[in-house]
């Protein structure tokens, strides 16, 4: 919990934040809207006090109600991550600017958000599928997308879908032996 | 800390609400979507339950209770002969009888079953593993593992099988030129093992292509595998392997 | 379909004039061509052949053991001129399955994704877990999977060893780095109940304590384990054919390795000392002493070099763990259920390959909500479109093998 860092990036970004900055063990977030995730990420990366030169993560999120863009960064300077959530993505076309000009490494992790949740980077040079077949239609990580077995067995409510997985098919809720203790 | 009445900053996680109602729509309620910052309290949520709007199961047996099913044992299956044979014995009228020439030449095959190299996650490292020093391969003639298909007598499906791969793997089987078998090796290829509820593997290969021997394990040991193996020497010098009679897709009845 | 035809001949599809041509449409599509006209600006550039070149495709099963991938070569004679790679084709869903399962069943989840380094991969997701439930893990613990990990990057490093000169064609040192494997995967066979995917780190500690089979295993092959792989290494360290055909290819500089996201010995070997043992310490690492190999070349020697005298270091740090390892118990006390508060986490360990992460995110149930797990081999593979063009296609496979993929890591 680096509280130097926070007032650097208060003093930094303080107008662009839509959030308090968090800060629990050795990670520290910043939520920012997509649309400024070029600039902001151009200046952790330029910058000589900050020099966030490692861009070690890059994923998307579908929080059931929006979507959101988290990128992790590494700095010399501090001894914490660096969390840069790029928060507010629509869930019908979601869209963030791509950070492949600033890191090319950047480019698979971001078809890879696109193929798992649909994100749209804009920027960059190849958003294609990436691990299902191009012709694939459904985005798998998104929360609308289910398991087969979990449409198929949700008929009960609260019944947990991980005592079923090797039961026959006319097993019963009622049937399955072990119980959860708390 | 961004700390607010005792609880972190908003997830965006549910309708902020705590009741559920089951969603007539794909995905959590968006209508009751909070953009900003949602808060929570700090008790245990309830889970995001989502009720099955998708399919129901037709059998009127499903979801209530009902007496005992009337078929329980796998035995009993067998012999009342609903299901095919899976012990992959030839019957029917038609019955040809091996020659002295065909014992030679099954025996010369199950001593020199040259394997593909189709090692596709961790159990080709134990296959790698069982070819080499310790675990020696090459005593049953098994050392080249060739890399192209049309030189290889045996599949070794050693690994995942994704729907993505299964039609360049189904293509090498296909091209492997006969006589030749498949082994499935390790709880993905045998059932879907462990990615059994995944959307991307394909629930066993024997879905996709006749099997002669499962080797179940994850992964298998070394031994396991050339135990296996060895089955598979059985399998040819007997003639038990008669290829073109195999199943593809398991010989298990439905019902069971 | 009316878009242009992507390398200047009729359309796949088109009906031929000539009555001599037929196209096998029983045997399928052999082309690397993709039958959709390209849609992204990568695509139709890669997709469109100068003079004289042509695809050659790679596919998924090929001899090089890195597993499941396909590469489509475009060709100017020999030299490789780009390079595209499909990948997806051991792609599990390990996300989505990690997203229904309990916590402690997605330890299991994460374990066949690297699978010749698994305990790598427990670690990031175990330690995120433990930063959800503020849980403190027992030092003895600590240690214990230090030493366990420790022993699985030696492991990694003798098969990287035996797969560099199996790519280069040498098919003698695998099967030393296979002795070198076998003799350590029968250790932690004895410590933790399995060969290959151990399953063995546990949210709060780790599954069983050390005992006499592993001690005695461990002392017996440490006693042996520096001379023996001396020995290993002097097949390639002074074999001139190696040592030249690897000198000078594949050079990373600096820059390009920050540009590509590249971790690990990939990057160490490029002058960069990022070690994130030492960079952003986690578990008992301050503790321990132990150097961090760089080279100033970045070239394929260089990154081999880097793994060699890592596994050193480890042996050091193996040493170390022994003499240093306290008493207490090997796990905290956590209760049966889990539910951690709901919150993010991120954890990073330093694997074999460079950073393994996994950024957990909980909604107070007893099932993540999110966990995403960050790979190092998904990333270096980028690389390869990097470092790959120009070169010879033997010496293009020797720069991918440098670059230590796994591929189920990369596919998830």
């Amino acid at each position: 919990m680096d509280a130097a860092l926070k007032r650097r990036l208060e003093a930094r970004f303080g107008e662009r934040l839509t959030a308090p900055i968090a800060q629990r063990h050795d990670e520290t977030e910043i939520r920012i809207g997509p649309g400024d995730v070029p600039d902001v990420v151009r200046t952790l990366h330029d910058d000589a006090e900050l020099g966030f030169i490692l861009l070690a993560d890059l994923a998307g999120v579908d929080t059931g109600t929006h979507m959101q863009v988290v990128y992790h960064l590494w700095s010399e300077t501090t001894p914490d991550w660096l969390r840069v959530v790029a928060d507010g993505l629509s869930r019908d076309d979601p869209r963030c600017p791509s950070v492949t000009f600033l890191w090319q490494g950047a480019e698979w992790m971001e078809r890879e958000a696109y193929d798992m949740f649909g994100i749209t980077f804009e920027g960059n040079r190849d958003l294609r599928r990436i691990y299902m077949p191009p012709d694939y239609q459904a985005f798998p990580l998104r929360k609308d997308f289910f398991l087969p077995d979990d449409a198929a067995r949700s008929a009960g409510a609260g019944v947990r879908h991980i005592e079923q997985t090797h039961t026959p098919r006319n097993a019963r809720p009622d049937r399955v032996l072990r119980k959860v203790g708390a | 800390m961004g700390v607010r009445g005792g609880s972190t900053a908003g997830l965006g996680v549910g309708p902020s609400d705590a009741t559920q109602k089951p969603s007539d729509s794909a995905g959590n309620n968006a209508s009751n979507a909070n953009p900003g910052l949602i808060l929570r309290d700090t008790a245990v949520a309830e889970p995001i339950v989502v009720a099955n709007t998708l399919w129901r199961s037709t059998d009127p047996n499903a979801y209530v209770s009902s007496p005992e099913p009337d078929v329980t044992h796998l035995r009993e299956v067998e012999a009342s002969g609903i299901g095919r044979r899976d012990d992959a014995r030839w019957s029917g009228a038609l019955e040809v009888i091996p020659t002295k020439a065909d014992y030679v030449l099954d025996l010369i095959r199950a001593n020199s079953l040259w394997p593909l190299l189709s090692g596709l996650a961790c159990c080709a490292m134990e296959m790698m593993s069982s070819a080499t020093s310790r675990n020696d391969m090459d005593r049953w003639g098994m050392f080249p593992f060739r890399a192209s298909p049309r030189q290889a007598d045996v599949l070794i499906v050693a690994g995942t099988l994704t729907t993505k791969m299964a039609g360049p793997l189904v293509r090498l089987w296909e091209q492997m030129p006969e006589p030749k078998w498949c082994v499935a090796m390790g709880d993905c290829t045998c059932s879907g093992g462990r990615y059994k509820r995944s959307y991307a593997t394909i629930e066993g290969i024997d879905r996709v292509m006749p099997v002669d021997v499962y080797v179940p394990g994850c992964p298998p040991r070394p031994e396991g595998l050339i135990y296996g193996m060895m089955k598979l020497q059985q399998l040819v010098k007997d003639r038990r392997g008669h290829w073109p009679e195999r199943a593809i897709g398991p010989t298990v009845p439905e019902d069971v | 379909m009316t878009a242009a035809p992507p390398h200047g001949h009729a359309h796949r599809d088109a009906p031929s004039d000539d009555p001599r041509v037929r196209l096998d449409e029983a045997a399928g599509v052999f082309e690397p061509v993709p039958p959709y006209p390209p849609r992204t600006e990568r695509e139709s550039e890669f997709y469109t052949l100068g003079d004289g070149e042509m695809f050659i495709n790679m596919g998924p099963q090929h001899p090089s053991t890195h597993g499941v991938l396909r590469i489509v070569l475009k060709l100017d004679g020999e030299q490789v001129v780009d390079l595209d790679p499909v990948l997806g084709y051991l792609h599990r869903g390990v996300e989505k399955l990690c997203e229904n399962a309990d916590y402690h069943h997605t330890i299991a989840y994460l374990d066949p994704l690297e699978y010749i380094s698994s305990l790598f991969c427990e670690w990031p997701g175990v330690m995120a877990f433990e930063k959800l439930l503020d849980v403190e893990v027992p030092r003895r613990a600590e240690y214990i999977r230090v030493l366990s990990t420790e022993l699985n990057r030696i492991l990694s490093h003798s098969m990287f060893i035996g797969w560099m000169a199996l790519d280069l064609g040498g098919l003698t040192p695998i099967l030393y780095g296979l002795i070198e494997r076998d003799e350590i995967a029968e250790m932690l066979a004895s410590l933790t109940g399995q060969r290959l995917l151990f399953n063995y780190l546990r949210i709060g500690g780790v599954n069983g304590d050390l005992n006499h089979d592993f001690m005695s295993r461990l002392g017996d092959w440490m006693s042996r384990a520096t001379t023996q792989i001396e020995a290993n290494l002097t097949l390639l360290n002074e074999n001139e054919i190696f040592v030249r055909r690897m000198r000078g290819l594949g050079r990373l500089d600096k820059e390009t390795a920050f540009r590509m996201a590249v971790t690990g010995p990939n990057i160490r070997a490029s002058g960069v000392a990022l070690d994130f043992r030492r960079g952003h310490p986690y578990s008992v690492f301050p503790e321990l002493d132990f150097d961090i190999p760089t080279r100033e070349e970045g070239d394929c020697l260089a990154r081999y070099l880097v793994r060699v005298d890592e596994i050193k270091q480890s042996l050091r740090i193996i040493d170390q763990c022994l003499h240093q390892m306290p008493d207490g118990p090997i796990m905290a006390k956590l209760p049966r259920l889990l539910r951690p508060r709901p919150g993010r986490a991120y954890a990073a360990v330093e694997g074999p390959r460079g950073q393994y992460a996994a950024y957990v995110i909980s909604d107070g149930t007893d099932q993540p909500f999110r966990m995403r797990i960050h790979d190092p081999s998904f990333v270096h593979l980028q690389s390869v479109g990097v470092l790959m063009p120009g070169h010879l296609i033997a010496d293009a496979m020797a720069v991918m093998a440098s670059l230590d993929p796994i591929m189920g890591g990369v596919d998830k």
